[in-house]
């Protein structure tokens, strides 16, 4: 309330929006960047004259990045079709969600430009400008159609008669339009900015010698006598006189600005580089610009004039002379430095300066671009380049190619009329499989093979075997390649194979992922389909494997190898193994723990608790970034790698840009974090936990079901179980068990699509990684919170360090890892949590997590609690595990697959 | 120019909370009716399946239609909606055109150009507008006139299947498949048949796209200007779990920026997401606007295991609508998808009693 009664007073703020909201502060001076405005950047001229759209975008982006708080955006220009190129350029803006944040002043002397733009802001704009020049009619009809669609106006100090130059005309045509716009048209007096133009000093001419002061006294006049109205300028008007002395023009702006804003200036349209700071001016020089502005003494302007002679002799600017060197090469020369840098600036321009040199786009790629990416792939097999420096390599190759692939269309529809055969290239298809969310080991495969100038068709997560099939026969594809993260994924694969046995394929199938296995691929996997099934490690192998399987030459030869190692795999898979000790044994040695009452502290709360849009900038702290790097394959421990002999400074690089993109993602919240927790009263029967409704323990509201180590275990070792960690029923303690889910993949998917958009790969995976980092630090950060919460971690003292390695009391094991293998048991976390309905996570039916950057587990309280690796489990367990969840046991076989130690049936 | 009489929709909200009626999608939907129930006689012949186009059913089964808007009115509702929520030539077409891209043609602005002024789609747009309009007036004169209380009709104006914020075409990010003239030409038709047809107030609702629904605004606009007549106009936005637009990704301050200018009766906040979900945008409006506020939630998250479809039964809806009063939020309360009559008369008597939110202060201090 108080904000509306003090705003009875006070001057009410201007407010605009883009798809987020600008609301002027008091007292805060609003710039308006000039570099999307035709009359203000040459460059950004001629980029809108060529059609370089993108690459204007990319200025506005600039000027969002460096805090522009609203966009100026003017296409008068001789030769711009205005309507056109103002339409086309909001349209743009508005796809671009970092650009789009922003309000849009819209720019333009001519009428139809300012209603065509008007027509692309879904938010509250500003027009520049309108007038009385053309008689009050028009100024009605156009204030009025303003107010219609809902923007700000910039009304200038014209009438019939021309410019308002003297203060007592700027004020006399500036409260005549306030009345006509508030009494006539209704006009919102807080929506109205006044320019009283900002015209030029300096000039010799003795009548211009007010100007700076008739403006400045004009805005105090205005802010005192039109309520609510706001006063702006365009800046380096005032100092048109001393073009070319840039010293001399940053002393003027700043000084002027400084006189301007104390008498009330809102805002203007500033070059924030062409800005000295005013109180580092130097004391001279600021005496005599002042001289000027103020119009303090006659000869201020021949005084000003002197100074600033002298000042031209001592040369500025050696930073121009500093023309990078590797720009004088030959093209060839250029694009190979280019690659192999990863420098995208100039990749346009020299794939053409080498398509018009070569004559075919073809040519180009086969030529210099090859060579380039050539060089990259051997300093990447011989250490000496890191794949994040290969996936920036790739992104340029990708930019070459996308400026290459219509004139290669136009070429191949040219060829295809004139009855020629079009030399397919290598074609195929990636696909995570369904069930299975995660794709940014494919996704490096897909960069490394389509630099590598395959034809990568990406299908994305999730995808049913049929589709994959359907894409690839339509496509003539020559390979498929399936990845997969979690273990249900290597059934999936298992059924894709036969798929396409059944089917009749013939071409090679490509196997990845972290889950899968060169023996899985082999005993598994391979028999269900007579042609090449071939385990990929990783990304480096992609291209070798591929092209041995594509070459025409050297195929049979590498299909004769691989199957002879396979056929050996599977030879020493089928040898004899040790067993394991039945399941009664395995009980009788479970953890030998001494329940005590003081083991068992009781939680503050019991229930379910979410934490809703959770701070990222909070989450930071709780980073693990050694994962990080083994993400990009630099592996190593964090810090230490940051000075590893080799990979250091790839790695200081990538962990520097990695910051930089998470600065990205917490001020500008692009991603977004939800968790849901809950404690709950808990016992173990025998390998089962009952989880109960309440502390009365009558009633059981869920059952968790764990395994138990079973194979033959060295000296007194336990086979233990996760169960063993919950006090027995009938040790009469009312223990209690925990769960957690949560995720920090919310709004990855919008992050990465918009990367790839701009064939920016390299931040996409970025993206990918550092919303993984995220999720683990939330797990981090919120098991830290619940021991808080149960009592026992309250007096915790840990380092960061410490508190990553895990040294506090209890585990958070997650289903689908070695303690409890069993991905289906994270049903159990959703409905005890609600999780879906309380975070929008969901799980998919192999019981993935979606999205991707998700985690969830079990809690457990115990000291002596501990992971473990379940292992391999005998028949009698998987009968037992079976029964216990009341599922068939060709079911429990199906999900405990990789931790059998027998073939099961199926 | 804002008239300055008092409509007595306002003078209502002053007093207490005002009821929006449920759902009419997922209404129709319990009705079980089937292909043959919406073709009838008339589009018996109709080439593509016309089921989910509900505002045919205006058309063809207007008896199904009244009962529903009786069932909301006779549930306590004060506003009930125009069943048009797709009734523009634009939304239309998907029924009626052959789609382009099935031909290895794509829709663009030469495409929709022919659409709005086709005179088959603009003639059935008209003539579902105006007859839904008078279809609710005769329904809410009739029960306003036995209850003794007058009851208003909201003119539906909904977001269109296209979009004025997106691309559709992944190499042009600047491609639209529409101008903004085109659908400010189908949204001033609309607006024209629904005042024909006799409604209280024009609704834009269930805003996805931020700048469509400028593009309607600018219409109402322009049709007031014609016809030198005014009605309130009522603007809710659907927003989702980030609280933006669906599609422009607009925050809700944001939006009510760019829409403060209509001077709208309210401002809101519909379908969606359910009441739990809604609540920080809503509260958030709530601070930043100057006018009574609108909420009418979905019935929770889809769920195609509940007999409406959707998660919360009318005992729910009722519950969380009661915390939104008791937080001083809103002005006009009800229910979007998945809200039958009993939602909305359980939303009624929790609500009865309860003050509105009290906006009128900040709205003289910012005028």
């Amino acid at each position: 309330m108080s904000t509306f009664e003090s705003s009875l007073v006070a001057s009410r703020p201007l407010r605009l929006s883009g798809s987020q909201p600008f609301v002027q502060q008091p007292g805060v001076f609003i710039m308006i960047g000039e570099r999307t405005n035709v009359a203000g950047s040459p460059k950004f001229a001629r980029l809108i004259k060529e059609g370089k759209y993108e690459e204007a975008v990319s200025v506005a982006r600039q000027q969002v990045d460096n805090g522009a708080n609203v966009l100026d955006v003017c296409m008068d220009e001789g030769m711009i079709d205005g309507v056109a190129a103002m339409t086309r350029f909001l349209l743009l803006l508005a796809s671009e969600p970092e650009i789009t944040k922003v309000p849009v002043m819209i720019d333009s002397s001519k009428w139809e430009v300012i209603e065509a733009g008007l027509k692309c802001l879904q938010g509250k704009g500003i027009v520049n400008s309108i007038s009385l020049k053309e008689g009050e009619e028009r100024f009605c009809q156009h204030a009025a159609t303003i107010l219609k669609y809902g923007a700000a106006a910039v009304v200038m100090a014209f009438d019939e008669h021309g410019q308002a130059a003297s203060y007592a005309d700027k004020i006399r045509v500036c409260e005549r339009a306030y009345r006509i716009l508030v009494d006539r048209v209704g006009f919102p007096p807080e929506d109205i900015i006044f320019d009283p133009n900002v015209l030029t000093v300096a000039t010799g001419m003795e009548e211009h010698n007010n100007y700076a002061l008739d403006y400045i006294n004009a805005t105090r006049w205005i802010k005192q006598n039109l309520p609510h109205a706001k006063v702006s300028g365009g800046v380096s008007n005032i100092s048109f006189s001393f073009r070319g002395n840039n010293t001399v023009r940053e002393a003027i702006h700043s000084a002027f600005l400084y006189h301007a804003i104390a008498a009330g200036m809102d805002m203007g349209i500033v070059n924030a580089g062409m800005l000295e700071v005013y109180e580092e001016i130097r004391p001279e020089l600021k005496i005599l610009v002042e001289d000027v502005l103020l119009n303090r003494r006659p000869d201020a302007t021949e005084r000003l004039v002197d100074f600033g002679a002298g000042l031209k002799d001592a040369a500025r600017g050696s930073d121009d002379k500093k023309v990078e060197e590797w720009r004088s090469g030959t093209v060839e020369e250029r694009l190979a430095h280019a690659l192999v840098k990863g420098i995208d600036a100039y990749i346009e321009a020299d794939t053409e300066e080498a398509r018009l040199k070569l004559g075919r786009p073809l040519a180009v790629i086969e030529g210099p671009l090859m060579a380039g990416m050539g060089v990259v792939g051997d300093l990447f097999g011989a250490g000496k380049m890191f794949l994040p420096q290969v996936v920036k390599s790739a992104r340029v190759m990708k930019k070459a190619v996308a400026h290459l692939t219509p004139f290669m269309e136009a070429e191949k529809a040219a060829m295809a009329a004139a009855g020629e055969e079009v030399k397919p290239q290598g074609k195929i298809v990636l696909a995570t499989v369904k069930g299975d969310v995660h794709d940014i080991g494919k996704n490096i495969v897909g960069v490394v093979l389509a630099c590598n100038n395959y034809e990568v068709i990406d299908m994305g997560v999730m995808v049913p075997c049929e589709k994959i099939l359907e894409r690839a026969r339509a496509e003539h594809a020559d390979m498929i390649g399936l990845s997969g993260l979690i273990t249900p994924s290597l059934d999936e694969m298992v059924h894709v194979a036969s798929e396409m046995e059944r089917q009749g394929f013939t071409m090679p199938l490509l196997v990845g992922g972290a889950t899968t296995s060169r023996a899985h691929t082999a005993v598994k996997i391979a028999p269900h389909y007579h042609h090449p099934v071939v385990h990929v490690v990783d990304a480096s192998r992609a291209v070798p494997i591929t092209t041995s399987l594509l070459s025409e030459d050297g195929k049979a030869a590498f299909v004769a190898r691989h199957e002879a190692e396979y056929e050996q795999l599977r030879q020493n898979y089928a040898a004899p193994r040790r067993t394991a000790i039945s399941l009664a044994s395995a009980r009788a040695r479970r953890t030998p723990i001494q329940w005590r009452a003081e083991d068992i502290p009781a939680p503050s709360f019991t229930g379910v608790r979410v934490l809703d849009d959770f701070p990222l900038a909070l989450l930071r702290e709780y980073i693990d970034w050694s994962p990080f790097f083994h993400a990009w394959s630099l592996k190593g421990t964090y810090p230490r790698i940051l000075e590893h002999a080799e990979y250091g400074e790839q790695a200081r690089q990538v962990f520097r840009e990695g910051n930089a993109l998470l600065d990205r993602i917490v001020i500008e919240r692009l991603l977004t974090a939800r968790g849901v927790y809950g404690l709950f009263p808990a016992n173990a029967i025998g390998d089962d936990v009952e989880l109960y409704a309440d502390e009365t323990r009558a009633t059981v509201r869920e059952r968790l079901h764990f395994l138990r180590q079973q194979s033959d275990r060295e000296g007194q070792e336990p086979c233990r179980s996760l169960a063993d960690f919950i006090a027995p029923c009938e040790s009469h303690l009312p223990d209690h068990i925990g769960a957690f889910a949560v995720t920090t993949g919310l709004g990855l998917q919008e992050l990465c699509d918009s990367f790839r958009a701009e064939h920016d790969d390299y931040n996409a995976i970025m993206a990918e990684a550092l919303a993984d980092r995220l999720a683990e630090a939330f797990a981090e950060y919120l098991h830290e919170r619940v021991r808080g919460e149960w009592g026992y971690g309250a007096t915790e003292t840990l380092t960061p360090e410490e508190r990553n390695q895990g040294k506090y009391r209890g585990i958070r094991p997650a289903p689908g890892y070695p303690a409890c293998p069993d991905h289906t048991e994270k049903g159990a976390i959703w409905r005890l949590l609600d999780v879906t309905k309380n975070t929008g996570m969901k799980i998919t039916e192999s019981f993935a997590m979606w999205p991707g950057s998700s985690v969830s587990g079990i809690y457990f309280a115990h000291p002596e609690s501990r992971y473990l690796s379940i292992g391999k489990i005998g028949r009698d367990q998987a009968a037992d595990y079976a029964a216990r969840k009341g599922i068939s046991l060709a079911e429990a076989e199906r999900w405990l697959g990789p931790n059998l130690d027998y073939n099961s049936a199926g | 120019m804002q008239s300055t009489q008092r409509h007595p929709l306002e003078a209502i909200l002053d007093q207490r909370i005002a009821i929006i009626d449920g759902a009419m999608g997922t209404t129709i939907r319990t009705y079980g009716m089937k292909e043959a129930d919406i073709r009838g006689e008339r589009f018996k012949d109709s080439a593509k399946d016309l089921l989910n186009n509900g505002d045919l059913f205006n058309l063809t089964q207007p008896r199904l239609i009244g009962d529903i808007h009786r069932r909301f009115l006779e549930a306590g509702a004060d506003i009930i909606e125009t069943n048009t929520f797709g009734a523009t030539s634009i939304s239309q077409s998907e029924f009626f055109v052959d789609d382009p891209r099935e031909h290895g043609g794509r829709k663009d602005p030469a495409f929709y150009q022919k659409i709005v002024g086709d005179s088959f789609l603009e003639g059935l747009a008209w003539e579902i507008n105006e007859q839904s309009a008078r279809l609710c007036r005769e329904w809410a004169d009739r029960v306003g006139n036995d209850t003794g209380r007058q009851r208003f009709v909201a003119g539906a104006i909904g977001p269109l299947t296209v979009s004025l914020s997106n691309s559709p075409d992944a190499d042009d990010p600047g491609f639209r498949v529409v101008t903004f003239d085109q659908v400010k030409q189908a949204y001033t038709q609309q607006v024209r048949a629904l005042l024909a047809g006799g409604v209280d107030t024009l609704l834009v609702e269930t805003i996805f796209d931020s700048l469509n629904a400028k593009a309607a605004l600018v219409a109402i606009r322009e049709v007031f200007d014609e016809q030198k007549k005014e009605v309130p106009v009522m603007i809710s936005a659907a927003v989702g779990r980030g609280g933006e637009t669906m599609i422009s990704a607009q925050t809700v301050e944001a939006f009510w920026i760019a829409v403060r200018h209509v001077k709208p009766l309210s401002i809101g906040l519909n379908c969606s997401l359910g009441p739990d979900l809604m609540y920080p945008f809503l509260q958030e409006l709530a601070e930043k606007a100057d006018v009574a506020i609108s909420a009418y939630p979905n019935a929770g998250l889809p769920n195609p295991l509940s007999e409406t479809g959707f998660d919360f039964g009318p005992q729910d809806m009722a519950r969380h609508l009661s915390a939104f009063a008791e937080a001083g939020l809103i002005n006009i309360a009800g229910g979007c998808c998945g809200n039958t009559s009993e939602h909305i008369a359980a939303i009624a008597k929790a609500l009865e009693g309860k003050a509105p939110r009290q906006y009128r202060a900040a709205q003289e201090a910012g005028r």
